[in-house]
């Protein structure tokens, strides 16, 4: 268990690609953080450069108070799970599991109980004679995943563990990844491009686009007071409406054909910092008949997903999303009026900041 | 890169038991049989003139039926030249082992940190291994004999294993390389974690992946150390002298005794064939399959 701590990281390679710029991020104790991103992000640079695998360009990432730039990758006492498994071909699933421990010297006996504890906690017991080549995908990440909780190391590394596996075991393996954290009290860093399972398995998300760390924070965090307009529409499923067409006078914001009452905490920030765009989460509308007030709306398009459905809406500010419960489902085509959530409203300035965070 | 699901294939192309040939079936056999028969021919010449009596030998039209004997073995294992064949063969296994092993170990280390290691110029450097063997030996023979000459190693095995690992080296370099850029880094960054340095990830990762790559060149470094004639012929006299040089030096000496010299050649084309028969049963391809994805 390990707190770390990154301080000012840069890393550019020889290219002049600067893959991740001017990182400040600390992972506590025991934490599981998660890095959420889109490709090249520069989420996985980060992960290696903490693991040892990458050189850092500039900068100190700390263990426990101690810099452990420079340190190689097999004295950081680190254990990492790679996207494509990364088993060793030419040994058995024991001897795969067992590796981190045979370069310790462990004892024998030590070593085979060790083993068989952990083939029993992955449910893989049956398969440590043969080869990874014989077992299926969810089989392999449960042995790569065995191989990272044989030792009881300062931090777990993993690099979008579950990238290649089919959605009924993504939902499977995020589970027990999540209860092995807590079992072993570990410190996680985990990176996915899958904010569902971010939020399945972590305590804290941190966001990253080119390089930059965005913001770092709980779901609820990043869904309700996102920094920026990328992580407002980066995070959260159906993503949120984002309305560029924006005037806001005498404390009321003008969106299409509707306007709303600001909430008196919205319109002190939109005198310092005036808002160009404002968005909305899908929940935050309410789905209104065609009499009522509220934003005209055409319903485009109606998407179940469950007990709810994401509604696609044309509206005169731009494209809308809404949602609405199953058994409330406005037919397609229908005309309705949207009622944004004055509470809910996400006002971004020029810079993209959100506006109310932008003066802290 | 998926792993192949042997099964499902299995499955997919049920053996039938009637196999229908058509006419192009037919010619492929044809000229298959036709070229193995057309390479085969010169060694059933050897093979069977080796255990043919003199009579037999010179008998035309030739005997295809014949008694076996196994005089000529004997009287070239045991009565020419005093010592007979075994001091060469002897020497031939020394020089054709040590230079394969050395050639092999050494090759595989180079190429090993030619890609894995940020090198200046390592490009350059693969280029320069292989630019080696441009020009023919015949080129090199005089200034390697002086070398040889003056460093005192003229006709003993040491001399051939030094020259003859560093002509198989740029080969294996060669050959290796690709065998280890195939190897997906992914895993031997895990080695680097789970706790082991780069010589142990060398040894106990990579050389185990790279096998077939190890197979492949030994049995060509094997091959060309065991038949190299010119410059055995140079370096050695007596003592060092391999099969080759033997074989060469045998119809001058006494003349055409065609029965032991097919004996001779027999021997020499038996070791190397056994090798590669042997080293061939571990040449399964495919050893990466599995490791990732």
């Amino acid at each position: 268990m390990a707190q770390v701590q990154l301080q000012d990281v840069h890393k550019i390679y020889p290219d002049g690609t600067k893959a991740v710029r001017a990182l400040n991020l600390e992972i506590q104790s025991g934490e599981f953080l998660c890095v959420l991103g889109p490709s090249g992000c520069g989420k996985s640079t980060t992960l290696r450069m903490i693991a040892g695998l990458e050189e850092v360009s500039s900068g100190i990432i700390e263990v426990d108070g101690q810099d452990i730039v420079g340190t190689p990758a097999r004295e950081r006492d680190i254990a990492m799970v790679f996207e494509n498994y990364a088993l060793y071909p030419h040994l058995n699933v024991f001897d795969n599991i067992a590796m981190p421990l045979v370069a310790r010297r462990t004892a024998k006996p030590e070593i085979r109980e060790r083993v068989e504890r952990i083939a029993g906690t992955m449910g893989i017991c049956e398969h440590l004679t043969k080869r990874p080549s014989k077992l299926s995908g969810g089989q392999r990440q449960r042995v790569s995943l065995a191989r990272a909780m044989i030792r009881s190391p300062k931090m777990f590394l993993m690099d979008e563990p579950l990238g290649h596996l089919e959605e009924y075991l993504r939902i499977e393996l995020r589970r027990e990844i999540r209860a092995l954290h807590e079992a072993t009290g570990g410190t996680t860093f985990y990176i996915t491009h899958d904010q569902e399972e971010a939020a399945a398995v972590s305590d804290r998300i941190a966001v990253m686009t080119d390089g930059v760390l965005q913001q770092v924070g709980t779901m609820a965090d990043l869904i309700d007071r996102p920094v920026n307009r990328f992580v407002a529409e980066f995070v959260g499923e159906p993503p949120i409406s984002m309305f560029n067409d924006v005037a806001v006078a005498n404390g009321q914001i003008r969106l299409g054909d509707y306007s709303v009452a600001l909430p008196p905490a919205l319109n002190r920030a939109v005198d310092a910092s005036p808002p160009v765009s404002v968005g909305v989460r899908p929940g935050k509308f309410s789905i209104d008949d065609a009499e009522a007030e509220g934003l005209s709306a055409i319903a485009q398009s109606v998407q179940l997903m469950g007990e709810w459905a994401a509604i696609l809406c044309d509206t005169p500010a731009g494209p809308a999303t809404a949602l609405a419960a199953k058994s409330e489902l406005p037919s397609e085509g229908a005309r309705v009026k949207l009622n944004p959530d004055p509470e809910g409203l996400l006002l971004f300035n020029k810079n993209g900041r959100n506006i109310v965070s932008a003066e802290v | 890169m998926t792993s192949v699901d042997f099964d499902a294939g299995a499955e997919a192309t049920p053996r039938s038991s009637k196999v229908v040939l058509g006419f192009s079936d037919y010619a492929r056999y044809l000229i298959a049989v036709v070229f193995v028969g057309f390479s085969l021919f010169p060694f059933y010449i050897v093979l069977s003139t080796s255990l043919k009596s003199e009579s037999d030998i010179f008998a035309w039209p030739p005997v295809w039926l014949f008694d076996v004997t196994w005089d000529n073995y004997f009287s070239a294992l045991f009565v020419f030249g005093g010592t007979g064949v075994l001091p060469f063969l002897i020497n031939s296994l020394i020089i054709t082992a040590l230079s394969t092993l050395l050639a092999v170990g050494l090759g595989s280390m180079v190429a090993y940190g030619l890609t894995r290691f940020r090198v200046v110029g390592g490009s350059h450097i693969f280029f320069f291994i292989l630019s080696t063997r441009f020009a023919p030996p015949v080129a090199f023979v005089v200034p390697i004999f002086l070398m040889i000459r003056e460093a005192g190693l003229l006709d003993t095995h040491l001399a051939l294993i030094l020259i003859y690992t560093s002509m198989n080296l740029s080969l294996v370099v060669w050959i290796i390389r690709g065998f280890f850029e195939a190897i997906p880094i992914e895993i031997e960054e895990a080695a680097q974690i789970d706790g082991y340095s780069r010589l142990q990830i060398f040894r106990k990762v990579a050389l185990p992946l790279v096998k077939p790559g190890l197979i492949t060149t030994s049995i060509l470094s094997a091959i060309l150390s065991w038949n190299e004639f010119l410059i055995a012929t140079v370096m050695t006299q007596n003592t060092a002298a391999t099969l080759p040089v033997y074989l060469a030096g045998f119809s001058g000496s006494m003349g055409l005794e065609w029965g032991p010299f097919m004996a001779v050649g027999a021997m020499a084309v038996l070791p190397i064939m056994i090798f590669t028969l042997v080293l061939q049963r571990h040449l399964v391809r495919g050893l990466t399959f599995g490791a990732v994805r």
